[in-house]
C-alpha cells in the first residue's frame, strides 16, 4: 500500500477518528487546528503511530513539528527516513 | 479570611537530600545530581537523567520494601521526620483527632508491570506484589503506622495532589473536623512514569533548565514533602514555623495534558488563595513556581506571575528535586516555608539564557529575603492549578 | 451545615439511571451477568456485575469522546445523568465543583499503556493511554466536557474512597468555595482484576451474594458510577440530605452506630469486613444491597443512592436474598447511617435524614 493510504488508516485507527474516511483526509489539508482537528497529545501519539507502523523515529518534536504538518509532509518524512 | 494555621513539623527528603537540612544545604551550596535511572531500567534509546534517592533510608518496619511500597515508605519516612520536628510520637497522639492528607499519582496506580508481564505470559504471578499494593495507600499506612483515629485522605490530583493535600488538611483544621493533620504528597520514581513522560516528549535529555530560552521539558524525581499541621488549642505556646494562611484551586477545564494557555485557572486559584488569606500580591516576598522546565508550562506559569505578582522574586526548585508529580506540592510548600524562616532562597539552578516569551527572570543566585509571606503553586495534568499561601512562623 | 441531595445519575450492572436501580430495588434482585475471559486456550466464566454506557452518545458527539476510555466514559455518564435530572445541563457551572471517588482508578488503561510497551517497546510508550491512566483523568474529562472551572478533586482510599471524599465535598459547601458538588464514585471491572480476586477469593468469587453471611466469602465483582449533584440550597433536596460524614479507625477507637438510624451496610461479601459489620451493626435495623450491583471499592456510592431513594420514596426496600438482614421495620426510616468498613477497620459513616 502506498505510504499515504497506510498512513490516513492507521491515523483513523490508532487516533480513533471514527467520524472520518480516508477518502476524506487531503494530503495537504492541516493535521491539526482547523484542518483535521488533532491537538498536542495526537502529535506525540503520531510519533508513536509512525514509530509502529513504519519504524521511522521522531526524536523531538523539533523534528516532529515540520514532518507533522499534514499527510504530504509526514510521508515524504518517512520515505527520506526510511530509504536513508 | 480564614484563620491561620500553625504549621509545627517539617519532613522531606527527595534527590535533593535525606532530611530537610540536607535538602537545604545543598541547594544552597548549588548542588544538583541527576543521572541516569539506577532503580530500574528499560530499552529506550535514549536515556533521560532523573534525581533519585541518593542513599536507602530505613523505617521501623521490618521488611519494608516487602510491606510497603516505595511512595509508601517515603511518605512514612517524611511523616516520621515531620512529627518528630512537632514533637510529636504515637504515644502523644492517642485520642486526639489526627488526620492524614497526602497526595500522590504512583503511590495509587496499579503499575506492576513485572506482575502483569507474566501474566500477559500466560503464567501465574503470585500475588505478593498486589497485597503490597492493597496495603500501601499512602494516607493509610501513615494512619495505621501510627494507630490514627481520624480522617483519611488520599488526593490524587496528578502533579498538584501535594498542593491541593495541604489546603485540604487545612480546612479540616478549621472546621475542627482534626485538631492535629499530616499532609502532604509522595511519589516514587517508577519506570511507568518515566516510559509515560518521555511518550510525552517532555523530558529533557540534559539536567532540566526551568524557565531559560533553551528548556526542552522536565527531569522527573522522587520523594516525600509532609507538614504537621495543628489547631490553636492544641498547639498551645508551642513554636509554629510557619502557617498556611490561604489556599486557591481552579480547574481549566481545557486539555488533559495541555495548560490552558491564558493562565485563567492559575489567576482563579491564585485569586482565591488571596481571598482565603486576606492578603495582597504586594505582600509576597517570593513564589516558589511550578517550573517544570518543560517549554508550555513554564510560559503559562510565568506569564501569570508576570500579571499577578509582578516584580515578585520566583524561582523553581525542581532543578534539585526533579519533578517529584505527587509529592512536587509538599516538597515545595516545605521548602517555602523553611526559606521564610530562614530569610533565605536558593537560586533557581538551570537557568542561564532568557527567553523573550517569558517575562522576568528567575532567581539566580541565592537570596536574602525580608518577608511575612510566600506563595507556591503547582500545575497538573487535567487542568487543575493549587495555590498555597504560606507565612512565616514565630521568631 | 448538611448537603442537600439535588439529583443522583447512576449505571451499574442493574441498568443505566435511578430508574433502572429503583426497579431493581423493587423487584429485590439482579441477576449478575457471566464474564468471560479466555487465558492459555481455557475459558474461565465467572458471574460479574457490569456496567454499560450506551447512553453516552446522548449527551456527546463521537468525536469528543474519540480519546476517553470506559473508565472515564462511565464517569462522564454518571454525571451526564445527574446533571440532567436536576435540569443543569446547560446551566452555567463555574461555581459546580467535581470530586470524584475511585478505588481502583483507570484500570484497564492503566494495563492498556503497559500493553504500549511491553509489546512494542518503550519508545512505543502510548501518551493517550498514559494520560488517561492516571486517577484523575476522568474528573479531568468532567471537567472540560462541563465546562466545569471550579476545583476538581478525585480521591482514592479504596473502600473509603467515598466517605473521605465526601468529607471534603462537604467542606468545600461549607466554605463558600462552590455552591454545588458533582459528586461522584467510579471503578471500573478488568480482566487482571478477575485473575487477582480468583487467586485471592477462588470460589468465594461465584456468588450468589450472601452480605451478612460474615463468615463466608460471597463477592460478586462489579462496576459503575453513581453521581450526585449536592448543594448548600435546602430546597434542592429532591433526596433528602446528608447530616454528617465520620470517618475513623474501629480497632483505634470503637464505632458506636446511632441508635435510631436505619443501616445500610456496605458488606458485600468480603469475609474479612464481615466481623466489624457483625460488632457494630449488632441488633440494629439494617440491610445490604450489594446484590444488586456487586462489589467494589465504589460500591458505597450506590449505597448512598439507595440510602437517598429509599429517603425520597418513605419506604424500604427488601432483598430477599439478604439472609440475615436482621429486622424489617415497620417505618420507613427518617434516618440512615451508611457504613462501609476496609478489611483493617477503618470505617466511614454517612449520615442521611429526609
Amino acid at each position: 500500500m502506498e505510504i499515504k493510504e497506510k498512513l490516513k488508516q492507521v491515523l483513523i485507527e490508532d487516533l480513533n477518528l471514527e467520524d472520518v474516511t480516508p477518502d476524506e483526509i487531503g494530503n495537504d489539508e492541516p493535521l491539526f487546528g482547523e484542518g483535521l482537528g488533532l491537538d498536542s497529545l495526537d502529535a506525540v501519539e503520531l510519533v508513536v503511530v509512525v514509530q509502529k507502523h513504519f519504524g521511522v523515529e521522531i526524536k523531538d518534536m523539533d523534528e516532529g513539528r515540520p514532518a507533522l504538518q499534514s499527510i504530504n509532509t509526514l510521508a515524504a518524512f518517512i520515505e527520506e527516513k526510511s530509504n536513508g | 479570611m480564614n484563620q491561620p494555621v500553625a504549621i509545627t513539623g517539617l519532613g522531606c527528603l527527595c534527590g535533593a537530600g535525606m532530611n530537610l537540612a540536607e535538602c537545604m544545604e545543598s541547594m544552597f551550596r548549588g548542588v544538583r545530581k541527576p543521572r541516569p535511572p539506577f532503580r530500574f531500567s528499560t530499552d529506550h534509546p535514549v536515556s533521560y537523567p532523573v534525581l533519585e534517592l541518593r542513599d536507602e533510608f530505613k523505617l521501623p518496619l521490618d521488611d519494608q520494601e516487602k510491606v510497603y511500597a516505595r511512595t509508601s515508605q517515603l511518605a512514612l519516612a517524611a511523616a516520621l521526620e515531620a512529627l518528630a520536628d512537632a514533637g510529636w510520637d504515637e504515644a502523644s497522639l492517642r485520642g486526639k483527632k489526627v488526620g492524614v492528607c497526602i497526595g500522590t499519582t504512583v503511590g495509587c496506580a496499579l503499575n506492576c508491570d513485572d506482575f502483569y508481564r507474566a501474566y500477559k505470559e500466560g503464567d501465574d504471578p503470585e500475588m505478593d506484589v498486589i497485597e503490597r499494593f492493597l496495603r500501601s495507600n499512602p494516607a493509610s499506612v501513615i494512619a495505621r503506622q501510627l494507630k490514627l483515629d481520624g480522617p483519611n485522605q488520599t488526593v490524587v490530583n496528578a502533579c498538584s495532589s501535594g498542593t491541593d493535600a495541604i489546603g485540604l488538611g487545612a480546612s479540616w483544621i478549621h472546621s475542627g473536623a482534626c485538631d492535629i493533620v499530616i499532609a502532604g504528597g509522595a511519589d516514587e520514581l517508577s519506570r511507568v512514569t518515566y516510559a509515560g513522560f518521555s511518550s510525552l516528549m517532555i523530558t529533557d535529555t540534559e539536567p532540566c533548565k526551568p524557565f531559560d530560552v533553551n528548556r526542552k521539558g522536565l527531569n522527573l524525581g522522587e520523594g516525600a514533602g509532609i507538614m504537621v499541621l495543628e489547631s490553636d488549642a492544641i498547639r498551645g505556646d508551642r513554636k509554629a514555623w510557619g502557617f498556611v494562611r490561604g489556599y486557591g484551586s481552579a480547574c481549566d477545564a481545557y486539555h488533559l495534558t495541555a495548560p490552558r494557555p491564558d493562565g485563567a485557572g492559575l489567576k482563579q486559584a491564585m485569586g482565591e488563595a488571596f481571598a482565603a488569606a486576606g492578603l495582597t500580591p504586594e505582600q509576597i516576598a517570593f513564589v516558589n513556581a511550578h517550573g517544570t522546565g518543560t517549554p508550555d508550562n513554564d510560559k503559562v506559569e510565568s506569564g501569570v506571575l508576570a500579571e499577578m505578582l509582578p516584580g515578585v522574586p520566583f524561582l523553581s526548585t525542581k532543578g534539585y528535586t526533579g519533578h517529584t508529580l505527587g509529592a512536587a506540592g509538599g516538597i515545595e510548600a516545605v521548602f517555602t516555608v523553611e526559606s521564610l524562616r530562614r530569610g533565605k532562597l536558593p537560586a533557581n539552578i538551570g537557568y542561564a539564557d532568557a527567553d523573550p516569551e517569558i517575562k522576568g527572570t528567575p532567581v539566580t543566585e541565592n537570596t536574602e529575603i525580608d518577608g511575612e509571606y510566600a506563595l507556591s503553586e503547582s500545575l497538573a495534568f487535567g487542568g487543575n492549578n493549587a495555590v498555597l499561601i504560606l507565612g512565616k512562623g514565630d521568631d | 451545615m448538611r448537603m442537600a441531595i439535588q439529583s443522583i445519575g447512576i449505571s451499574g450492572g442493574f441498568g443505566q439511571g435511578v430508574d433502572s436501580l429503583q426497579r431493581a430495588l423493587v423487584a429485590g434482585e439482579v441477576e449478575p451477568q457471566t464474564g468471560e475471559v479466555e487465558r492459555n486456550g481455557t475459558v474461565d466464566s465467572f458471574p460479574c456485575y457490569r456496567a454499560a454506557i450506551d447512553g453516552l452518545d446522548e449527551f456527546f458527539p463521537k468525536r469528543a469522546l474519540r480519546r476517553i476510555d470506559h473508565y472515564s466514559k462511565m464517569t462522564l455518564y454518571g454525571a451526564s445523568l445527574a446533571l440532567k435530572e436536576a435540569g443543569l445541563l446547560e446551566a452555567d457551572r463555574s461555581r459546580m465543583g467535581v470530586i470524584i471517588a475511585t478505588g481502583y482508578g483507570a484500570l484497564k488503561t492503566t494495563f492498556d499503556f503497559l500493553d504500549s510497551y511491553l509489546d512494542f517497546g518503550y519508545s512505543c510508550s502510548s501518551p493517550t493511554h498514559f494520560s488517561n491512566s492516571v486517577h484523575n483523568a476522568a474528573a479531568a474529562h468532567v471537567s472540560m466536557q462541563f465546562k466545569a472551572t471550579a476545583p476538581s478533586l478525585t480521591v482514592t482510599q479504596f473502600e473509603m474512597s467515598v466517605a473521605s471524599a465526601l468529607l471534603t465535598a462537604r467542606h468545600w459547601l461549607a466554605e463558600g468555595r462552590v455552591d454545588q458538588v458533582l459528586f461522584g464514585a467510579t471503578d471500573e471491572y478488568c480482566d487482571v482484576l478477575r485473575y487477582c480476586r480468583k487467586r485471592f477469593f477462588c470460589d468465594g468469587e461465584q456468588g450468589p451474594m450472601a452480605p451478612f453471611n460474615f463468615e463466608r466469602q460471597s463477592a460478586v465483582v462489579g462496576e459503575g458510577a453513581a453521581f450526585f449533584i449536592l448543594t448548600r440550597d435546602e430546597q434542592q433536596a429532591s433526596y433528602g440530605y446528608i447530616d454528617a460524614v465520620t470517618l475513623g479507625n474501629h480497632v483505634a477507637s470503637p464505632l458506636e452506630l446511632p441508635a435510631d438510624d436505619f443501616v445500610i451496610a456496605g458488606a458485600d461479601g468480603h469475609r474479612d469486613c464481615g466481623q466489624w459489620y457483625a460488632e457494630t451493626i449488632g441488633s440494629l435495623p439494617a440491610s445490604a444491597y450489594s446484590p444488586l450491583y456487586g462489589s467494589f471499592p465504589a460500591a458505597a456510592g450506590f449505597d448512598l443512592a439507595v440510602a437517598a431513594l429509599t429517603l425520597k420514596e418513605g419506604c424500604y426496600f427488601t432483598v430477599p436474598d439478604n439472609a440475615g438482614s436482621t429486622t424489617t421495620p415497620e417505618e420507613a426510616p427518617a434516618k440512615i447511617s451508611c457504613l462501609k468498613f476496609g478489611p483493617g477497620g477503618d470505617y466511614g459513616l454517612i449520615r442521611l435524614s429526609r
